[in-house]
């Protein structure tokens, strides 16, 4: 049995054992598969509670992950966001000596929740440009009624 | 947690609140074999996890090489209480036996429905190879898929 407290390094080592098979196109499908296979669990609470769902699942999740993180659900404003002050998935790696983390390791993260949440209407983004260090931003937007557009027209 | 009224909530958390066990990574592992399986077949499975017992468990080869077979021992004993499973350990005439009587992977993948492959538990038979491989080791896992007992044997190959 691989511990679940040595899922992640065994993670890493499949993306990359996937690239080797056929390119990063084949992470990439693996990815898709998972998200829509795997994430059952977030996407039925996004369907049915919203981002009020997103809060639910990340705080089980990251709370069993031992994360250091701060979430806000701002639900007036149609806002969800994990400020990930240190991720644990990409944290370990960094301190696993003797392994080299997957290059596109964090992408992972777009990957599958943009999938699951893009099609219920939010708008997601994921800031990955500081995840080597084991930080990144997540942000999750619901279209609200009376929530100003930031298009500006002509 | 804030101003629920005012739907705003606020989670706080330091890596320290709490202890790293997420059990559900079982089953996206269990999920990865399944899916190495159906796209690249059996052996792209099992050449997977030789690149996992050689890569990430080198530093257990090693101590495995250096200390023998108590290295394996202390080894599943804490995995073993981490994950809450149940197991016995003996060792005699140079085997060391573990028998698994709950798999904790197993039922979380059970409880959770997410028991994808009965060829799951090849993680542990193909993981355990290459770890005594690279350490003049071998071992054997008797298993019955998706039951979650298995008996596990460890030896030193003869020189």
């Amino acid at each position: 049995m691989i511990s679940c407290t040595e899922f992640i390094p065994a993670y890493s080592e499949l993306f990359k054992f996937l690239e080797a098979q056929g390119g990063k196109e084949a992470v990439v499908k693996f990815w898709e598969s998972l998200s829509d296979e795997f994430l059952t669990n977030l996407r039925d609470l996004a369907a049915t509670r919203g981002l009020a769902g997103c809060f639910e699942y990340w705080s089980h999740t990251l709370r069993e992950e031992a994360a250091d993180f701060r979430m806000t659900l701002d639900e007036k404003n149609g806002t969800f966001e994990i400020d990930m002050r240190h991720c644990p998935s990409r944290g370990r790696l960094n301190e696993s000596k003797h392994i080299e983390p997957y290059e596109h390791y964090c992408e992972h993260c777009d990957v599958l929740y943009r999938r699951v949440l893009e099609p219920f209407g939010f708008k997601f983004n994921i800031d990955l440009s500081t995840c080597k260090d084991a930080t990144c931003k997540l942000t999750v937007e619901k279209s609200l009624p009376n929530k100003k557009s930031t298009v500006t027209g002509s | 947690m804030l101003d629920p009224d005012q739907g705003l909530r606020i989670l706080d958390c330091k890596a320290t609140d709490h202890d790293y066990l997420h059990k559900d990574f079982h089953g996206a592992l269990c999920y990865g074999i399944k899916y190495l399986d159906d796209h690249y077949g059996h052996e792209a499975t099992a050449e997977f996890l030789r690149q996992v017992g050689r890569s990430y468990y080198a530093p257990l080869s090693q101590q495995l090489k250096e200390d023998g077979l108590s290295a394996l021992e202390k080894h599943w004993r804490e995995v073993f209480t981490k994950e809450g499973g149940r197991l016995s350990l003996e060792f005699q005439d140079g085997v060391l036996t573990l028998m698994v009587h709950e798999c904790p992977a197993i039922a979380h993948l059970k409880k959770t429905n997410r028991l994808f492959t009965p060829r799951y538990c090849e993680t542990t038979v193909v993981v355990n190879e290459a770890i005594c491989g690279a350490a003049g080791y071998k071992s054997s896992c008797q298993y019955e898929p998706g039951e979650g007992r298995c008996v596990q044997k460890f030896w030193k190959t003869k020189e």
